[in-house]
């Protein structure tokens, strides 16, 4: 039978149910176990291979040469760049990775700059077998 | 007289750039315009720079409720151009996403029909149980929105028991909500008189302007890429072509609840019979010389994507035709002749991605006049306030 007004007991309903959000800075949502969040760098575990900077589609990823003889080596994350694909994580060759994501989200700063972290270590040995 | 009314392309209620000018005559329109190029990004250039690697993920940011589409589309052909045969699992997995990501799209776009016909609660019904669909894609691919599950050679997470159990227990609610809104249609005369006879598009003009998608199966062609060119083992899984003979707004509704339900199938016949297996397989980094052509059928219709390779880990030229793109020339037809209370509606219901159609195009047909300008919101107001005075259809029937 048609009548008009089909959503009316659904509306009356919603009226005593509790909001579906929350209270954002005061209560927070649970985010998945796998979900992408921050990029982090083990620096003991990096064999500098480079192959997170090669395949970075948002070029986020900066290696340079801090010093030659020592083998000490500088990344930056640039955290303002990243696009949280988790392409580095992937690519990363070590055992266990050097590269890994976590699941913080709350990652705003004052100023883009403060977004960038660097790491300065000296590159891993490959271990003999 | 016949007055030019132009809409767009800078406007907050006009959710992406782009420019509509119709020529009217009193209240009819009489002529359409469609201008494009205000959102173009240069993806395609973009392309040639990057890595195969690198551009699966321009490729998901093409558009943000297709993600998966564009990646889908690109990596097959990439993987038909290196001679790759995916895992059956990882193939099943695309599916998995491919169909929650079409429930995604079509709640969403039913949300905006309801919203557009002055039906808010509709609107916030449907968004809501978006939510759902966006919490299972998050807990299995690590993201609302952008998913990144595709990779070339395969997926690159697994999905195990416990979110398997947890995908049929969400669906459950879903299917409820949607048989909901499917019997909506026969107990809400306001609202099927207000979809019905708007946008009349007939079976010729959607065949001869190459409309795509559900636009073009409300028209009552059966036309769907999943059937008729499968990819990605949809050949072995049983679903059913949703067609509506009515060629009105209406009928596109009714098409993409159909699709929605539909889709649970798919998803309960995938999670059932999900192949043991690896998800990937290792992928050259150099694809062979040579062209191709990918299809895929996105949510809003057929996607395709053209890859050439000069035998580099570059490609040398990527084409994106969007759906939407390909729906642009049908929408000036169906706007043709009818009345300017229904533009945000008709334009509405082909369920638009400015982003996603920003190519190449051009569609021209100006006619001089005086103009007179008038914002989208104005536009909606007036739809209502003109909606009132008409007389309303008392014999539509809901056609489910």
């Amino acid at each position: 039978m048609k009548k008009a007004g089909f959503f009316i007991p659904e509306l009356i309903i919603h009226v005593f149910k509790k909001p579906v959000t929350v209270d954002y800075p005061f209560e927070k949502l649970e985010v998945p176990k796998g979900f992408r969040g921050t990029v982090n760098l083990n620096p003991q575990l990096c064999i500098v291979c480079r192959s997170c900077e090669r395949d970075c589609p948002a070029e986020a990823i900066e290696i340079s040469v801090v010093s030659e003889q020592e083998k000490k080596f500088k990344m930056v994350i640039h955290n303002d760049r990243c696009i949280h694909c988790a392409q580095c994580v992937e690519v990363c060759p070590t055992q266990p990775k050097a590269m890994s994501i976590n699941t913080k989200f709350e990652m705003a700063e004052p100023s883009r700059w403060n977004m960038k972290f660097e790491y300065v270590y000296t590159r891993k040995l490959k271990e003999k077998t | 007289m016949s007055i030019t009314i132009p809409i767009g392309p800078q406007h907050p209620a006009l959710k992406e750039p782009i420019s509509l000018r119709m020529t009217i005559d009193g209240e009819v329109i009489k002529d359409a315009d469609i201008r494009l190029g205000y959102n173009h990004r240069g993806v395609e250039k973009l392309f040639e720079g990057k890595t195969y690697i690198q551009n699966i993920y321009v490729a998901e940011r093409i558009c943000g409720i297709c993600s998966h589409s564009h990646t889908t589309c690109y990596v097959n052909g990439v993987e038909k151009l290196s001679g790759l045969e995916i895992p059956k699992r990882a193939a099943y997995i695309r599916v998995l996403i491919a169909e929650l990501e079409r429930i995604h799209s079509h709640l969403l776009w039913l949300g905006v029909a309801g919203h557009e016909a002055g039906f808010d609660s509709f609107f916030m019904y449907t968004w809501r149980d978006r939510e759902i669909v966006m919490d299972i894609l998050e807990e299995i691919s690590g993201n609302r929105v952008h998913y990144a599950i595709n990779t070339i050679g395969g997926v690159r997470r697994d999905i195990d028991e416990t979110q398997k159990t947890k995908i049929l227990n969400h669906l459950k609610v879903l299917r409820e909500r949607t048989q909901y809104y499917k019997n909506l249609g026969t107990n809400e005369p306001s609202f099927v008189a207000r979809l019905s006879g708007v946008g009349k598009l007939s079976r010729e003009d959607a065949i001869a302007l190459c409309a795509v998608g559900p636009t073009l199966r409300a028209s009552g062609v059966d036309m769907d890429v999943r059937k008729d060119d499968p990819y990605n083992c949809y050949e072995e899984i049983p679903f059913e072509v949703c067609t509506s003979d009515t060629c009105d707004v209406l009928g596109r509704t009714v098409v993409r609840i159909n699709e929605v339900l539909q889709s649970y199938d798919i998803i309960e016949y995938v999670l059932k019979n999900l192949p043991a297996g690896d998800v990937r397989v290792k992928a050259p980094r150099k694809v062979p010389e040579g062209e191709t052509v990918s299809r895929y059928e996105a949510p809003r219709g057929e996607n395709i994507h053209y890859i050439k390779s000069n035998g580099t880990d570059k490609p040398e030229r990527l084409k994106v035709r969007a759906p939407t793109l390909g729906n642009y020339p049908a929408t000036v037809a169906m706007l043709k002749n009818g009345f300017i209370a229904d533009i945000p509606l008709i334009f509405a219901a082909i369920d638009p991605c400015i982003c996603c159609a920003e190519r190449m195009a051009e569609i021209q047909d100006v006619k001089t006049g005086s103009t007179e300008i008038k914002t989208f919101d104005e536009l909606k107001k007036y739809s209502k306030k003109f909606d009132k005075h008409t007389e309303h259809k008392k014999d539509v029937e809901w056609p489910l």
